[in-house]
């Protein structure tokens, strides 16, 4: 970049949103110009006049060049015209197009706007030193702009691809710069900048200030110094690198810690939601509900059809009938609000198909555990089928809402939204099941039915409509447990057999009738298996040692997912023979346990 | 006296059944259709049933095979792998079918293969595989390794790409893919400590898989996009996926969630295709690529004709329980389209229906202009033809980026690239 240039860049950022004096013409005359041109260096010499101009128009056109969407088209009256298309395609292909020199709207020669379908138009073509230079100017744009995410983005470009020629704007922006995370990437981009200069005390100098700012993105930037220091018998630099690399390394075990732990909670409540129903229903209830997964079912389906209500409406076949539920047709931030509408109805269908369940099955059967167990699962195959029959057997799409697709990252922890949701939510059900349990009459009851149902029968309490209401309860658990799972996973027909084995696994861990157990066996079965996901590949190549089996061990890196959970599991049978009751064993009265 | 009288008997049987055969043999010819049509594969393979079903009837549309009109065999394999072979017997010896349009699991070809080798018969099979495999009895319309990932890899060091992080479900075709990537990227001077994902070695040190694993139905990927986001830190990176199914479902929205684009590193799927779009979250994967023989957003007029008739035949259609709405067309379908009219070709080259002088009509190499571009048989069973490179939209359909055109199907690829 030669002296001008330089002198315009440093306008640029001193004086930003000042509109351009230099220039004589406009940045859209500029851009039809570079368009225009046959010779290929002025279009990069014209393409590069644009950095440090504040117009608007820079980024759309040059965006909208390098993706394809600038054409010439040749009217019958006239020379060819560049152009810009815009809007949507209407049904004959046709859509409407703005001119590049001026912004304005293309008209034909009576002024009625024209629609232009694909056959009028001839691409404008652009190869890869075009776009390098297009996209030298976007960044440059980006520096400035308001959102600090962009301006990272842009940096992060700028410093990975070390390109010396930007340097003086890194500098100029860093006396401006206020987000103490984008400068901390300010200052990243300008040292790995000067990793490529050619004094050597620069270099240095960039070593210790990455060593300084021990960003995980420099890792790959100090290993290759290192390796040509080590080449070049540069025992300076090379110590230099080396010392830096070390500080990266510590950041980043420290953020696979933090990072693990939260994984570990995460995964440990989404087990939680799963298995909460089941440690009532179960738990309390002694009912093997193997319906249980097709109850967090209903709760993601619900999900799904509330998000179908809030946008264009759903029709589904209900044996043979056509049932149509009209939609609201709600845009923006209104639609958002259909996961918040979601939780509560898919708390209450889950409940009420439960309780339908409870009435026609399962009250018949609290005597004869086993029999429940093959007619609840009976049951669940009924119900896969209904849901098929209704919804098809495909998966069907939940979107997130915009306020659960995305992260916060601190200090390179990533915390998804969803995530962070999910832990709060789980937090906040265990919550109120307790206020429920220890602080209602109906949970009073419930724990006096549950423990004694013939003494609490003596007593008054009617034992039906107890058994109803606590197997409805479990079950709405279950439905919201739905709710949260389609923002995570698949929501499909046979969803429900993806958590029905960890549902029990987690009750029975904790200790069948004990809250708490299930609580604590949820957060640490989550944990062991993220600890074990994250450091086998780690502690793999250490466990030759091991008699047999050294070797099978030394190669699981690759498949951590699979071997953390193999380990859990082998780890609960072990667990389960030396505690058969769980972590919490209740004691009752009665006789027959 | 007796052997006499039983010698003309059978010759008398014989001249009776041939003349049975041949006034039944003189109107059609029996196709066969062997993919699951229950299970879980169904959501997949019921397309590739209809989209045979559309192409017999426009061939019988336009006076069918030599003079015969196509009937089908459809048999269903259930999802349930020996099932296939069952099925396959049934198809071979009982209907003496000519030729099969089936399977698309690799696990389920070569369940059915020893079949069609010991009957002599005929499988086209239509669905991108892991090669290294190269039988007589089967024609390959396929995508090979080298007509999908590799493309896709050139495309990524074309786009200046320096890491590349690989990624699949645990079965044979992501392990012996990323097999023969990990070949392809060193030969293409990538250092071993740019490809991620991890590496297992055998007793002597040589890596005999390469990349990171989940199993079917795998729904946390916390932990592994985590690991994708460091390995990303530095810029220029990819990943190249061959997770299958459902499981794309909850690894892209952690890949969202987690503040990865396509802009910063974009992942390259070979199992999603339009139809498999049909079940994800479009708006999670918008910008992400795909590399298939053909995309259903092809600009030419063969394809616009191709993607309107089966629309139309689809609405009349009479195929019990077909899905009428929402339905698109796909590399796999189209594949098995080109392979109903590439047997035609071959039997009308070869004036028979005779498998052994079908095979010959194939490796002498025939050509049909397809909605996907022109395809033509090879002497090793497999096809050359036109690779694309697109980019998904929020419609799920695919941008077109990039194509390689006439590309040789090459099944052995293992220690090829050095």
């Amino acid at each position: 970049m030669n002296f001008f240039n330089r002198v315009l860049c440093l306008v640029a950022f001193f004086a930003a949103g000042v509109a351009p004096l230099l220039a004589a013409d406009t940045a859209r005359q500029v851009i039809v110009k570079a368009i225009v041109t046959e010779d290929s260096t002025e279009k990069r010499t014209l393409i590069a006049s644009l950095v440090g101009q504040g117009d608007e128009a820079i980024p759309t056109l040059l965006d909208a060049w390098r993706k394809d969407l600038l054409f010439f088209y040749t009217p019958a009256e006239g020379a060819k015209i560049a152009v810009q298309l815009v809007g949507e395609k209407d049904e004959a292909g046709a859509q409407s197009a703005v001119r590049v020199d001026t912004g304005a709207p293309l008209t034909g020669p009576s002024g009625q706007p024209r629609r232009l379908v694909a056959g009028d138009l001839t691409p404008v073509d652009h190869n890869s030193s075009l776009r390098r230079a297009m996209k030298a100017v976007l960044d440059l744009l980006d520096l400035a702009a308001p959102d600090p995410a962009k301006r990272i983005q842009a940096l992060q470009t700028i410093g990975q691809t070390q390109d010396a020629e930007k340097l003086f704007a890194l500098e100029a922006r860093l006396k401006l710069e206020a987000d103490p995370h984008v400068l901390r990437i300010l200052r990243e981009a300008i040292a790995l900048i000067h990793l490529k200069d050619a004094k050597t005390e620069v270099r240095l100098a960039a070593l210790g200030e990455l060593k300084e700012l021990h960003t995980l993105s420099s890792t790959d930037f100090l290993k290759k110094i290192l390796a040509d220091a080590e080449d070049a018998k540069d025992a300076a630099s090379a110590s230099a690198a080396r010392s830096a690399l070390v500080a990266v390394e510590r950041h980043r075990s420290a953020v696979d810690f933090f990072g693990t732990i939260f994984r570990g909670i995460s995964t440990g409540s989404i087990l939680l939601v799963g298995a909460l129903g089941l440690a009532i229903t179960f738990g309390l209830m002694r009912v093997i509900n193997m319906a249980h997964g097709e109850m967090i079912a209903v709760g993601a389906y619900t999900t799904y059809l509330v998000q179908n209500i809030f946008g264009a409406g759903i029709t589904i076949p209900f044996f043979g009938l056509n049932l149509h539920l009209g939609g609201l047709h709600l845009t923006g931030s209104a639609y958002q609000w259909y996961f918040i509408a979601a939780i509560p109805l898919s708390f209450l269908t889950a409940a009420l198909a439960g309780i339908t369940l409870e009435r026609t099955v399962i009250q018949f059967l609290y005597r004869r555990p086993l029999e429940s167990l093959l007619a609840t699962w009976g049951v669940s195959l009924v119900m896969q089928q209904i849901l098929k029959l209704m919804f098809g057997s495909n998966n069907v799409q939940v979107g997130s809402p915009t306020y659960l697709s995305g992260n916060w990252t601190v200090n390179d922890v990533l915390l998804g939204w969803n995530r962070v949701f999910v832990i709060g939510f789980g937090i906040v059900i265990v919550f109120g099941m307790w206020l429920v349990l220890t602080k209602t009459p109906l949970g009073l009851l419930i724990r006096a039915v549950m423990q004694n149902r013939a003494m609490a029968s003596c007593m008054g309490v009617r034992t039906t409509r107890v058994n109803m209401l606590t197997f409805g309860l479990g079950s709405g658990l279950a439905g919201l447990a739905g709710a949260f799972l389609s923002q995570i996973g698949n929501v499909g027909p046979t969803l429900g057999q993806n958590y029905i084995i960890d549902s029990f696994m987690v009750v029975v861990v904790g200790g069948v009738g004990s809250i708490v157990g299930t609580v604590i066996s949820a957060f640490s079965i989550g944990g062991i298996d993220q600890v074990l996901q994250q450091y086998l590949p780690a502690w793999a190549p250490g466990l030759g040692w091991v008699p047999g089996i050294g070797s099978f061990l030394q190669n699981l890196a690759q498949d951590a997912a699979v071997f953390g959970k193999i380990m859990v599991l082998g780890g609960i049978i072990l667990f389960l023979q030396w505690k058969p009751s769980g972590l919490f064993s209740t004691r009752s009265r009665t006789l027959d346990e | 006296m007796i052997t006499k009288f039983a010698k003309m008997f059978s010759i008398g049987a014989v001249a009776l059944s041939a003349l049975v055969g041949s006034a039944r043999a003189a109107d059609t010819v029996k196709v066969g259709v062997l993919h699951s049509l229950s299970g879980t594969m169904a959501i997949s393979e019921t397309s590739l049933r209809d989209i045979i079903a559309f192409t017999a009837d426009e061939i019988n549309a336009k006076g069918g095979v030599l003079g015969k009109k196509i009937e089908l065999v459809v048999v269903d394999g259930a999802s349930n792998w020996p099932l296939f072979a069952e099925k396959a017997k049934q198809l071979l010896e009982q209907d003496k079918v000519a030729v099969t349009f089936g399977c698309w699991t690799s696990v389920s070809r070569k369940s059915v293969l020893p079949v069609y080798e010991k009957n002599n018969g005929l499988l086209f099979y239509p669905v991108q595989y892991e090669g290294e495999e190269e039988s007589k009895n089967v024609c390959y319309t396929a995508e090979a390794v080298n007509q999908q990932a590799t493309p896709a890899v050139d495309y990524y060091l074309k786009e200046g790409k320096k890491k590349f992080y690989l990624l699949g479900t645990d079965y044979v075709y992501p392990q012996t893919t990323n097999l023969v990537l990990l070949e392809y990227l060193l030969s293409k001077g990538v250092p071993l400590a740019n490809i991620g994902g991890g590496f297992r070695k055998d007793e002597a040190g040589k890596i005999i898989s390469a990349g990171k694993y989940t199993p079917f139905s795998h729904t946390d990927y916390q932990q592994i996009v985590a690991d994708i986001k460091q390995f990303a830190a530095s810029g220029d990176a990819c990943v190249i996926s061959t997770l299958n199914g459902d499981t794309n479902v909850p690894f892209f929205k952690e890949y969202a969630a987690s503040g990865l684009t396509a802009e910063t590193c974009p992942v390259v799927s070979f199992s999603i295709s339009e139809d498999e779009f049909r079940g994800l979250p479009a708006d999670k994967l918008v910008g992400q690529l795909g590399c298939w023989t053909y995309f259903q957003s092809l600009a030419t007029p063969a394809n616009k004709k191709f993607v309107a008739d089966f629309q139309a035949w689809l609405g009349k259609s009479t195929v019990p329980g077909i899905v009428k709405t929402g339905r698109v067309t796909c590399s796999p379908m189209v594949l098995s389209y080109d392979g109903v009219y590439l047997w035609k070709a071959c039997v009308e080259k070869a004036g028979s229906f005779d498998v052994d002088k079908v095979r010959a009509a194939w490796q002498s190499g025939v050509s049909f202009e397809g909605p996907g571009g022109k395809v033509t048989t090879q002497k090793n069973m497999h096809l050359t033809k036109n690779v694309y490179i697109g980019e998904t939209k929020a419609d799920g359909q695919f941008k077109i980026l990039n194509h390689f055109d006439n590309v040789y199907g090459e099944p052995w690829l293992k220690g090829k690239f050095k």
